[in-house]
C-alpha cells in the first residue's frame, strides 16, 4: 500500500512539475516562449520586386493573326508597359489590367513598312531629336494600320552605305518615336567591274579584319606591344554586314523603290523588260559577302526562286506593279503577279511595299478615304494573295518578313512574347481592302480609337 | 468799356493758355484725378465707379472713395474705363529680321559643337550671338513704330533676340523715346532661350546647362589659394576691376581662384553695377583674346585690360579656364538672379525640352509660343508636361484648330482651367495691338473669362518680364501706366480714348 502511495505521490509531482507543458504538446513548456523566429529570407524577394508596379493591357476575344503565319481564334494578347507579356487562351489577366474587348474583331501585329515618309519621323539623322509625335500623318498611318516604317534613305551607289531609322507612329511620346537607327546599308547593281573588284578586294579586307580581331586577344597576350587591329578604310559597313549588325539593300538597275523621290516612273522600267541579270548579280554580291541580302523590287526573281532561296536572300515586292512583257520573250520577261507566291513556296522571306510614284506621302494614300482608295498596306499583301500566295502566309509581308529585312525582328513584327507591344484590332480580315483598324497600341500605350479621332470617325464604308 | 474789352481779351488769351498751362502743368507734377471711371485693377476685383489719383508719375490713390488732392486737375471719366497700360513681352519691332539663319527648324548649323565656349549658333550665328548687344545697337531709335505703339496702348515694350538656344539677352524699351538713350530702359532684361527640335539644338542646351550648374557649384566653393598665390594675387587686382563680378561685394572669392582674367571676354565694364554688362554680348565673344569689348561704354575695362592680357600672356600656365560670360549669365539665371523667356512653339518642341533639360534645372523663366502650330501639336495637347514647368505661359491671343480639320480648339481656355497661369502676345505690329481687344474678345466668347484675357496682357507679362512691382496693374505706388477707354475694353464698340505713359498722357498722332 505504501508503494502505491509513494507512486502516487510521486506520479503527481511530475505530473505537477510537468503541468505548464501539458496541452502544449512535444514542445513542452514552449508557452510562452515565441513562436521560432520567421526566416528573414523568403521577405527579401518580395520588396525586390518591381518599384514600379507594370501597367497591363489586354485584349481579349478577337481572332488573333500572330504574324508567323498563325492564328488563334478567341484569344487574348497580355501588354506589360510597352512589351508583349503573353498570348494565348485562358489567361488569367492581373489586377487592374485594362481590358479592350475584340470579340467579333480580328487582333494583329502592326504592320512594319519597309518604305515609309512623313509620318512625324525626323528626315536625317538624328532622327530621334527631331521627331514630331504629334504629326496629325501619325494618325493617318496609324489608321492604316502602320506602327513602324523605315524613314530616312537607303544608299544606292557602289558600296553599301545609307543613313536611316526605324521610326515608331507612337503618338505623343518623344521618347518612343525611334526604334532603332541605321540598321539597313544599301547599294545597287549592276556594278562596273572596277566597282566590282574594288567590292571583292574590301570584303576580303574586312575578312581579315575580322579574323584579326578574332586573333587579337590571344596575340596580345604574347606580344604587349601589339597594336589593335583598325578597321580598314571603307570597310566598316561591310565589316557590319558581316557582324549581322545591318542588313544590306540591292537596287536593281539603278530603279528608285523610293516612291516619293523622283519622277514616278511606275513599276521603273528599263530599257529591258528584264532585270533578271541585275537580280543574279546581287546574288552574287550575296554570295561574296557570305550573307543574305534583301533585293528591291525585283520583277524577275520568280525565275530563280530557288537561287535567292540558296543565298538566303529576302525580297520586297510590289505587286500591284505591272511591267509589260517584252514580246519577242513573254514566258521569261515582264512582271507576275504570282512572284510572291512563287518566292514565297521557294522558302524565300518577301515583303510588300506599295507602287512608285503612286503616293503623295506616308507610305499610304493621302488622296483618297481611309480604306477604301485601295493605298493602305494590306492591300499590296492582298494583291500577293490574289497571285497565289498563301493567305496565311500573306500577313507576314507586312509584319515579321519586313521586320527581318528592316533588322528588327527581335523587337517588332509578330505577337510573340518579349517584343513590343505594338497592336491592331481590324474590324475584319487584315487583309481585305475595306476592313478598317479601329484600335491601334503602340508601345503598350492605346494611340489611335477610330471612334474618337475627329475625322476617322466620320469615314464609313 | 475799354477795360471790359481788354479784360475780356485777357480773360480769352488766358483761358486760350490755360489747356497748355494744365498740360505742362500736369508735365510738372500737378496731380491727375479720374473720377468717376470704371477702374479695372487687373490684381484685385474692378471698381465699378471709383477715383484713380496720378501723383509724381505714380498711382497715389485708388478706390470708391479715394480723395482728390487740393489742385489735381481733374478728368471726369463718367462712362470710360480704365486699364493698366498693355505690356508686350514679346517683340521685335524695330528690329530689322535676323540676318542668315531662318531660326526655327534650320538648326544644324547652329549649336557650336567644335568649340565648348561657344553657343547659339554657328557661322552666321556669329551675328546673333551679340544678339542682345545688336539689339539695341542695331535698333534705330527714331522709327515711328514705337510711337505708333505707344499710342495703341503698349506702355511697356521688351525687345526679343531671335535665334536658337541662347541667343541672346533681350531688352526693356521705354515706348516713348526718341533716342537709344530714351529708349534704353534695360537693356539686358531677360535671358532669351530658343527651342527647336534638332540634334544641335538639344545638345547645346543639354550640355550648356551642365557647365552652368558647374559654374553655380564652383561659386559656391570656398576660395582655394591657387598653385601661383602671387600670380593670382596681382591677378585678382587686375581682374576684379576687369571682372565686374568679383568686384561687386557679392563676397565671391570663388572666382579667386579662376581669376582668369583673361577678360578677353571685355566685358569687364564697371565694376559697380552688380548688373554685368559683360553678359549682355552673353553669346561667346569673337575670339577669346580680342580684348576690345565692342562696347565702347566701359572706358575704364581698358586700361586694365592691356595689363591683364600682359599679365596673362606672363604668367606660367593657369589651369583655370578662362570664364565664359555666356556661362557666367546661364550660372546667374540658374541662381534665380535673372530670368529668362523660353520659347517653346509647339507641343513637340515641349517634350523635346524635356528631353534635353532635365526637371531638376529650375530657373525663373515664363514659356512663350509665338504662334499656334496644330501640325506639330499646341499646349493643351500636353497639359501635364507644361505644369511640370512651373510657370506661366505666353500664347497667341487666337483660337487654334485640330490638324487638318476646321473644329476650333482653345488652348488658353484649356491651359487656364488646368491652372496654368496665362498671358498672351500681343504682336509687334501697331495693327496687331489694335486687332488685340478683338482677338481677346473671341477668346472670352468661347469661355476665357474676362478678367484672364485682361490680366493676359498686362500683370502676367509683365511678370515675365520681371517689371510686375512697378507696372501691369493699377495699384497704389505703381507706374501710372493707363489705358483709357469709351466704353468696355471688351466691347466692339468701345474705342481707346487716350494711353498715360508715367502719369503722362501720351499726345495723339502729331
Amino acid at each position: 500500500m505504501r508503494i502505491h502511495a509513494l507512486l502516487a505521490t510521486a506520479f503527481a509531482i511530475c505530473v505537477a512539475l510537468d503541468a505548464p507543458a501539458q496541452g502544449r504538446g512535444r514542445r513542452g513548456r514552449g508557452g510562452e516562449q515565441p513562436p521560432s523566429p520567421p526566416t528573414a529570407a523568403p521577405e527579401k524577394p518580395a520588396a525586390v520586386v518591381d518599384a514600379k508596379p507594370k501597367k497591363y493591357l489586354a485584349i481579349v476575344g478577337g481572332d488573333v493573326y500572330l504574324g508567323t503565319g498563325q492564328r488563334l481564334t478567341g484569344a487574348t494578347v497580355l501588354l506589360a508597359d510597352d512589351k508583349i507579356e503573353s498570348v494565348g487562351h485562358n489567361l488569367t489577366l492581373p489586377e487592374g489590367t485594362t481590358v479592350l474587348d475584340a470579340k467579333g474583331k480580328t487582333v494583329s501585329p502592326g504592320f512594319v513598312c519597309v518604305l515609309g515618309n512623313g509620318m512625324g519621323a525626323g528626315r536625317s539623322a538624328p532622327y530621334a531629336d527631331a521627331a514630331n509625335p504629334f504629326d496629325p500623318e501619325i494618325k493617318q498611318g496609324l489608321a492604316a494600320g502602320v506602327t513602324s516604317f523605315l524613314t530616312g534613305s537607303v544608299g544606292t551607289g557602289p558600296s553599301p552605305s545609307g543613313s536611316n531609322a526605324i521610326a515608331k507612329l507612337a503618338y505623343g511620346d518623344v521618347k518612343g518615336m525611334v526604334l532603332k537607327a541605321d540598321t539597313v546599308v544599301g547599294m545597287s547593281v549592276p556594278l562596273s567591274l572596277a566597282d566590282r573588284d574594288k567590292f571583292i578586294d574590301t570584303v576580303k579586307k574586312a575578312r581579315e579584319y575580322m579574323q584579326a580581331v578574332e586573333e587579337f586577344p590571344k596575340k596580345k597576350a604574347a606580344d604587349a606591344n601589339l597594336k589593335e587591329p583598325s578597321v580598314p578604310p571603307g570597310a566598316d559597313k561591310i565589316v557590319a554586314i558581316l557582324r549581322d549588325e545591318v542588313q544590306l539593300w540591292i537596287q536593281l538597275g539603278g530603279r528608285s523603290m523610293n516612291p516619293f523621290g523622283g519622277g514616278g516612273r511606275r513599276g521603273g522600267g528599263g530599257s529591258s523588260a528584264s532585270d533578271l541579270d541585275a537580280v543574279l548579280q546581287a546574288l552574287e554580291i550575296s554570295r561574296i559577302l557570305g550573307k543574305g541580302v534583301v533585293l528591291q523590287k525585283p520583277t524577275n526573281a520568280w525565275l530563280v526562286p530557288d537561287q535567292v532561296a540558296a543565298t538566303g536572300s529576302m525580297v520586297i515586292l510590289s505587286p500591284r506593279d505591272r511591267l509589260p512583257a517584252d514580246p519577242q520573250d513573254p514566258d521569261r520577261t515582264g512582271s507576275n503577279l504570282a512572284c510572291a507566291a512563287i518566292l514565297a513556296n521557294a522558302g524565300v522571306p518577301v515583303a510588300v511595299t506599295c507602287p512608285s510614284g503612286m503616293f503623295g506621302g506616308a507610305g499610304v494614300g493621302t488622296g483618297g478615304i481611309l480604306g477604301q482608295d485601295l493605298n493602305t498596306p494590306q492591300v499590296d499583301a492582298a494583291y500577293a494573295v490574289r497571285g497565289g500566295l498563301d493567305n496565311r502566309k500573306a500577313l507576314r509581308t507586312l509584319t515579321l518578313d519586313s521586320a527581318k529585312m528592316l533588322g528588327v525582328q527581335a523587337r517588332v513584327g509578330s505577337l510573340e512574347p518579349g517584343k513590343d507591344a505594338d497592336v491592331l484590332i481590324l474590324d475584319g480580315d487584315p487583309l481585305h481592302y475595306s476592313t478598317f483598324v479601329t484600335t491601334a497600341v503602340v508601345n503598350g500605350r492605346v494611340v489611335y480609337e477610330k471612334a474618337k479621332e475627329p475625322i476617322y470617325r466620320d469615314i464609313a464604308r | 468799356m475799354r477795360k471790359t474789352t481788354i479784360l475780356s481779351l485777357l480773360a480769352l488769351a488766358t483761358a486760350a493758355a490755360a489747356p497748355a498751362q494744365t498740360q505742362a502743368q500736369a508735365q510738372n507734377g500737378r496731380p491727375v484725378a479720374f473720377t468717376n471711371a470704371r477702374l479695372i485693377t487687373i490684381s484685385g476685383k474692378t471698381i465699378e465707379r471709383g477715383t484713380l489719383v496720378v501723383k509724381n508719375g505714380k498711382i497715389d490713390a485708388i478706390g470708391a472713395d479715394a480723395v482728390v488732392p487740393a489742385g489735381a486737375r481733374i478728368v471726369d471719366a463718367t462712362g470710360m474705363t480704365i486699364l493698366p497700360g498693355l505690356v508686350s513681352a514679346w517683340s521685335r519691332a524695330g528690329l530689322t529680321p535676323p540676318p542668315s539663319q531662318i531660326t526655327q527648324r534650320g538648326g544644324d548649323r547652329r549649336g557650336g559643337r567644335g568649340d565648348l565656349q561657344r553657343f547659339g549658333g554657328g557661322g552666321g550665328g556669329s551675328a546673333q550671338n551679340r544678339a542682345a548687344t545688336k539689339v539695341m545697337d542695331g535698333l534705330y531709335a527714331r522709327q515711328p513704330v514705337f510711337g505708333e505703339l505707344l499710342r495703341t496702348g503698349i506702355t511697356s515694350l521688351a525687345l526679343t533676340p531671335s535665334g536658337n538656344a541662347f541667343a541672346g539677352l533681350g531688352a526693356l524699351l521705354r515706348p516713348d523715346g526718341k533716342t537709344m538713350e530714351e529708349l534704353r530702359l534695360d537693356d539686358d532684361a531677360f535671358v532669351f532661350v530658343g527651342m527647336s527640335r534638332d540634334g544641335p539644338t538639344k545638345k547645346l542646351l543639354k550640355e550648356t546647362f551642365e557647365k552652368a550648374q558647374k559654374v553655380v557649384e564652383a561659386r559656391k566653393k570656398p576660395p582655394e589659394k591657387a598653385a601661383a598665390p602671387t600670380a593670382t594675387e596681382t591677378k585678382p587686382g587686375e581682374g576684379k576691376p576687369g571682372d565686374g563680378k568679383t568686384e561687386a561685394p557679392k563676397g565671391e572669392p570663388a572666382p579667386t581662384p579662376k581669376p582668369t582674367p583673361e577678360p578677353p571676354k571685355p566685358e569687364p565694364p564697371k565694376p559697380e553695377p552688380p548688373k554685368p554688362e559683360p553678359p549682355k554680348p552673353e553669346p561667346p565673344k569673337p575670339e577669346p583674346p580680342k580684348p576690345e569689348p565692342p562696347k565702347p561704354e566701359p572706358p575704364k575695362p581698358d586700361s586694365p585690360k592691356p595689363d591683364d592680357k600682359k599679365e596673362a600672356a606672363a604668367s606660367s600656365a593657369r589651369p583655370e579656364p578662362a570664364k565664359d560670360p555666356n556661362l557666367e549669365v546661364l550660372a546667374d539665371l540658374l541662381e534665380g538672379k535673372r530670368r529668362a523667356i523660353v520659347q517653346i512653339d509647339s507641343a513637340a518642341d515641349l517634350l523635346h525640352w524635356h528631353d534635353a533639360v532635365a526637371d531638376a534645372v529650375k530657373f525663373p523663366r515664363t514659356i512663350a509660343v509665338s504662334r499656334h502650330d496644330s501640325f506639330a501639336g499646341t499646349f493643351d495637347t500636353v497639359i501635364e508636361e507644361t505644369k511640370s514647368l512651373g510657370c506661366a505661359v505666353l500664347l497667341p491671343p487666337e483660337l487654334s484648330t485640330v490638324p487638318r480639320a476646321r473644329i476650333q480648339t482653345h488652348p488658353a481656355r484649356k491651359l487656364h482651367e488646368a491652372g496654368i497661369e496665362v498671358g498672351f502676345l500681343i504682336g509687334d505690329s501697331p495693327a496687331a495691338v489694335r486687332m488685340l481687344f478683338f482677338r481677346l474678345m473671341e477668346l472670352v466668347r468661347t469661355g476665357l473669362p474676362a478678367d484672364v484675357a485682361l490680366r493676359g496682357v498686362t500683370l502676367v507679362p509683365a511678370k515675365a518680364l520681371g517689371i510686375d512691382s512697378r507696372t501691369g496693374s493699377l495699384d497704389v505706388g505703381k507706374n501710372a501706366d493707363l489705358l483709357v477707354f469709351r466704353g468696355d475694353p471688351l466691347s466692339p464698340s468701345s474705342r481707346l480714348e487716350s494711353v498715360w505713359l508715367g502719369g503722362r498722357e501720351v499726345p495723339p498722332q502729331p
